[in-house]
């Protein structure tokens, strides 16, 4: 057949291609061993952003010195079109042997069937020192099937130069925030650049109000933005969000918030404390001018809730190296690589009593603080199905532009009520 | 006198306004491309190029496996097209050129295999791939692209076809030919610019698509194509319009400039097809 | 250049081409099969590409099929409850009413700039000519991936550069304007993204028609008095109503089926605004994960368009009869 005689040559060039490019990369030989005595090569899938090059490599490097029996094959994903094809991966007979999957997603797929059950390596991995906002969505029907990875939640990036120039301090409760934020907020600068989708940022300041995105009653879930407190929490969104251009119809990504940032009209905004590096890349004039601070809460005593954002790792049940993924896990999951991720990206370490060695850093203070009051989406498999087509960043453009919070709120509500209880 | 001027004057003044309105989207998305990162994010737009910087082409061509993917997607389309093409070219002549039973149910076929919305076979698909151990492998790829031009490519072929005078054929079996040549020496080098203007269709479409070879390829990174790669320019962090600019850029240029050199053929070929009815 | 030659290349066919090789009684076998041999490959490929997943899908729209059947197997039969769900969804029959006002206005926009570009391109000198055509195409060319990012771009609220023509021209309210957050806009980009990709190639194939009607019907018709939308009724349009239909029939087929501009920019939303049936078809298998409600909608969606275009066919077929 035409195609197949057109093909290989293509798949033969492509391999070479990419033994070449991996050669370059100063990566060792990419042969794989079909003889059992060889080692066993694992593909190894993390998300693009998860880590930097610098770090992968140390780790590879080390990852191969001390497990020549395991030839691992690390491939970053794009975020973009990932969830089907983690479930492609899953369902196929050939999956990768490690994947990087969101905490807010890997319920779901903890929930179909096609993941490991690692429970009887919890002990093994020192679970009983897992922080809560990784190992809970990990734990599904009582089984863990997700490893928790890294943790990261979001602070305040501010300027100093302009904080100073305006004779304000980082504030400790929201009153303080909105009233040093319209400060700012003068002269061609912007007070605080809040896109208006930034729907983790929302759910902080509604757990704030003792309200939540979603709630369950009996085996029922049922949304909960239309809540009082729910829409307390909007309110405040929208306040904050007025004191500076943020768009009120697209999220953090689109424009990147760290390049509007880098533009230097900034003040302040929202994000993980590894933003700051890229801002200083983008505009290297602002490196020292970054500071950090939790998000105010509503009083002083307490920082504002926040969403922990992260990953799980997770072993396929199709892969047929386990066994060295598993060796894959416990050395990237293990003290020696956390304590250098989390400095090396910022991270909140998988295990709480790492996180002193994380060191004095100023943004992962910040965050170490803001993360005493972190929290989690609803812990349900049809989360990720509530994420993939999100109703809440569109209740908040809808509140944004003029629309009536309440009747948004409901409508959003009955969107998340109907995807958290299809089964 | 007068008003023919001014007739002229307001044909033009229109046609300045077509040529813009369907020109700007594309310039602006060339301009952003060599844009200053500092200048896309500025208030003030510029609409000239006063900075002009290589920078995003050079982010879009030194990301991981750019030429791979470039290649691959070649590989596929043109695969996928030329398959398209010869599978078409033998249809096209039965229905144009034969009367025979089940011709019209055929025709039929061809249209409702016109209508398929294919994003929504992407479950089954991905299950028979799986479980003919066709997954990760760009010749499946291949296969899907060439089903979803061939019924395109058949309409366009027939009327390529049916603006060539079967007399001229039938005078070719009065001198002896028999069918084949006649076909092969008389009617083959007239349908060929057809076949090469018809080939752009299916070219683009092989070219642009996302879904499959999205979900299709999964474990072998260095079997994806140009449109995932597209696609990983929002990164976490956001989109790099620069960079978008400038992937997106390169990606429509192949196509652009194929299309320049054949676009004339294809209007005629469909115009004669569908004229003949 | 090809863009020149358009005109001249167009081969205005002869009464009575085309014509099918008469059959004659008594050929030799393989004359008889040759037709089918010729169609065989044709037909194997959609046999095996496209009806065998078509069955497929249709299995699954009669299963209880979610991710665990996907990965695990054994889906279980459950007959026509998911169409049940379907069709006693008042959303899905908002979504077919969607869909059909989407596919109405997009084509008919588009068939009826199609005409006035291509009667202009026909009054218009050589060079303007050239440069209309020339821009024509750069529109058609370009990537549907790389349009709607282009797309989303020119509406971006802060830097997109559409605000910041309507500010400068004096709207002040557009500062800022959010054209994504708000149904009606973001449908009318979408429509404006889908006609100005699609205009292109009906013009241009329009007006390629157009060079092959016969210069002295219409220079007749003038001289008795007839202006150009007169001459366009009553000698243009008759002749090309093929021409017409065919470009009526792709553009309603490449409309209904519409997805990735729509994916791209709005999956469907804000809220359901533009919310189709192929996205709604997607979102549902690809979001929720219900492989199964999502392949009973797009069996539904394939049967709609179908008898949609029955009128189409029957007159397709009696022009095919004819041969």
């Amino acid at each position: 057949m035409k195609f197949r005689s057109l093909a290989k040559p293509a798949v033969a060039v492509a391999a070479v291609l990419s033994l070449s490019a991996l050669a370059a990369c100063g990566s060792s030989d990419d042969k794989k061993d079909a003889a059992g005595s060889g080692p066993t090569t694992i593909d190894v899938w993390l998300m693009k952003g998860s880590v930097s090059d610098d770090f992968l490599k140390r780790f590879e490097a080390d990852f191969a010195a001390s497990h020549p029996e395991v030839k691992a094959n690390v491939q970053i994903q794009e975020w973009n079109g990932i969830g089907t094809k983690i479930i492609g991966a899953l369902a196929s007979k050939d999956a990768p042997d490690v994947i990087e999957v969101g905490n807010t997603q890997v319920a779901q797929y903890s929930a179909s069937g096609g993941v490991k059950d690692l429970t009887d390596k919890k002990a093994d991995l020192k679970g009983d020192d897992w922080i809560e906002g990784l190992a809970g969505p990990g734990l599904y029907e009582g089984k863990q099937y997700g490893i928790p990875y890294y943790a990261a939640n979001r602070v305040v990036v501010y300027r100093k130069d302009l904080f100073a120039a305006a004779g304000v301090t980082p504030p400790k409760t929201r009153e303080e925030w909105l009233a040093s934020t319209a400060k700012l907020n003068t002269g061609g600068n912007q007070g605080i650049y809040l896109p208006g989708q930034n729907f983790y940022v929302l759910s902080g300041f509604i757990w704030d109000e003792g309200g939540d995105l979603a709630v369950k009653e009996g085996d029922k879930w049922k949304g909960a933005l239309s809540t009082p407190e729910a829409l307390k929490g909007m309110d405040f969104y929208q306040q904050i969000q007025a004191l500076g251009k943020g768009p009120k119809d697209s999220d953090e990504a689109k424009p990147t918030q760290t390049d509007v940032f880098a533009q230097g009209k900034v003040a302040q905004m929202i994000a993980v404390p590894g933003a700051a590096e890229l801002i200083a890349q983008a505009n290297p004039a602002l490196k020292d001018k970054l500071g950090f601070f939790p998000i105010p809460g509503k009083t002083a005593d307490k920082p504002g809730a926040v969403f922990t954002g992260g990953s799980d790792l997770i072993i396929p049940v199709a892969s047929d190296g386990q066994d060295a993924a598993y060796t894959f896990i416990k050395e990237l999951a293990g003290e020696k690589w956390q304590t250098d991720l989390a400095k090396t990206m910022k991270y909140v370490p998988n295990r709480t009593s790492l996180a002193s060695s994380v060191g004095a850093d100023e943004g992962v203070a910040a965050m170490a603080a803001g993360a005493a009051n972190g929290k989690a989406t609803p812990n349900s498999p049809n989360w990720a199905a509530v994420e993939a087509k999100n109703p809440i960043k569109e209740y908040q453009t809808k509140v944004l532009t003029g629309g009536d919070p309440a009747a948004a709120a409901k409508s959003a509500d009955e969107i998340i009520t109907q995807a958290l209880n299809t089964k | 006198m007068r008003t023919r001027l001014s007739r002229k004057i307001t044909l033009n003044v229109l046609a300045l306004g077509v040529f813009a309105f369907s020109v700007f989207p594309v310039y602006w998305m060339v301009l952003t491309a060599f844009k200053p990162t500092k200048e896309i994010q500025a208030e003030t737009p510029s609409f000239f190029p006063t900075h002009v910087t290589f920078s995003h082409f050079s982010t879009a061509v030194h990301a991981d496996g750019f030429w791979i993917f470039w290649r691959n997607s070649g590989m596929v389309a043109i695969s996928a097209v030329l398959m398209s093409l010869v599978v078409a070219c033998l249809a096209a002549y039965a229905v144009g050129r034969m009367k025979w039973k089940g011709r019209q149910a055929f025709i039929l076929m061809v249209f409702i295999a016109q209508m398929t919305p294919w994003e929504a076979l992407l479950i089954p698909m991905y299950v028979i791939a799986r479980d003919t151990d066709m997954l990760d492998k760009l010749p499946m790829l291949t296969l899907i692209y060439f089903m979803m031009t061939l019924p395109f490519t058949i309409v366009t072929l027939r009327g390529f076809l049916n603006g060539i005078p079967v007399e001229l054929e039938e005078a070719a079996q009065v001198d002896g030919c028999n069918q084949f040549q006649a076909f092969r020496r008389i009617v083959f080098p007239l349908l060929a610019p057809g076949l090469l203007s018809t080939s752009l269709f299916g070219f683009i479409t092989a070219w642009n698509e996302f879904a499959f070879a999205n979900l299709l390829i999964i474990k072998n990174q260095d079997q994806r194509t140009l449109p995932v790669w597209l696609s990983s320019f929002s990164n976490t962090f956001g989109t790099d319009w620069g960079a978008t600019m400038a992937a997106a850029t390169l990606f429509m240029l192949p196509v652009l400039l194929i299309f320049l050199v054949l676009q004339g053929r294809v209007t005629t070929g469909v115009a004669a097809g569908a004229v003949k009815g | 250049m090809a863009l020149a030659e358009a005109e001249t290349t167009t081969a205005a066919p002869a009464p009575g081409t085309g014509t099918p090789v008469p059959a004659r009684r008594g050929r030799p076998l393989w004359a008889r099969v040759l037709p089918y041999l010729l169609v065989a490959p044709t037909v194997i490929g959609t046999a095996y590409l496209l009806v065998y997943p078509l069955v497929r899908n249709l299995l699954i729209s009669v299963q209880k099929f979610g991710i665990a059947q996907l990965i695990r197997g054994g889906a279980e039969f459950v007959g026509i409850d998911n169409y049940r769900a379907i069709l006693s969804d008042d959303k899905f029959w908002s979504v077919v009413g969607r869909t059909f006002a989407f596919t109405a206005i997009n084509v008919g926009l588009i068939m009826v700039l199609a005409i006035l570009v291509a009667l202009l391109i026909g009054a218009l000198g050589k060079w303007m000519r050239f440069a209309v055509m020339g821009g024509l195409v750069v529109a058609w060319a370009i990537p549907v991936i790389a349009a709607t990012t282009v797309f989303q771009w020119l509406f971006q609220s802060q830097l997109g550069v559409v605000n910041w023509v309507l500010v400068a021209l004096g709207f002040e309210q557009y500062d800022g304007k959010a054209w994504f957050a708000d149904g009606n806009s973001t449908f009318a980009i979408i429509v404006l993204l889908i006609v100005w990709q699609s205009v292109p190639f009906a013009a241009l194939t329009l007006y390629a028609a157009m060079t092959t009607v016969p210069k002295e019907l219409s220079e007749s018709a003038q001289i008795d008095g007839a202006g150009s939308v007169k001459t366009f009724a009553l000698i243009t349009f008759p002749i090309l109503r093929p021409m017409f239909g065919l470009i009526l029939c792709l553009e309603v087929i490449w409309v209904f089926k519409c997805f990735v501009q729509i994916w791209a920019i709005s999956q469907g939303g804000p809220g359901d605004a533009t919310l189709t049936l192929p996205v709604y078809a997607y979102q549902i298998a690809q979001s929720l994960n219900r492989y199964d409600l999502g392949a009973a909608i797009s069996m539904v969606t394939v049967l709609i368009l179908a008898v949609v275009l029955l009128a189409y066919f029957r007159q397709m077929f009696k022009e095919e009869g004819e041969l």
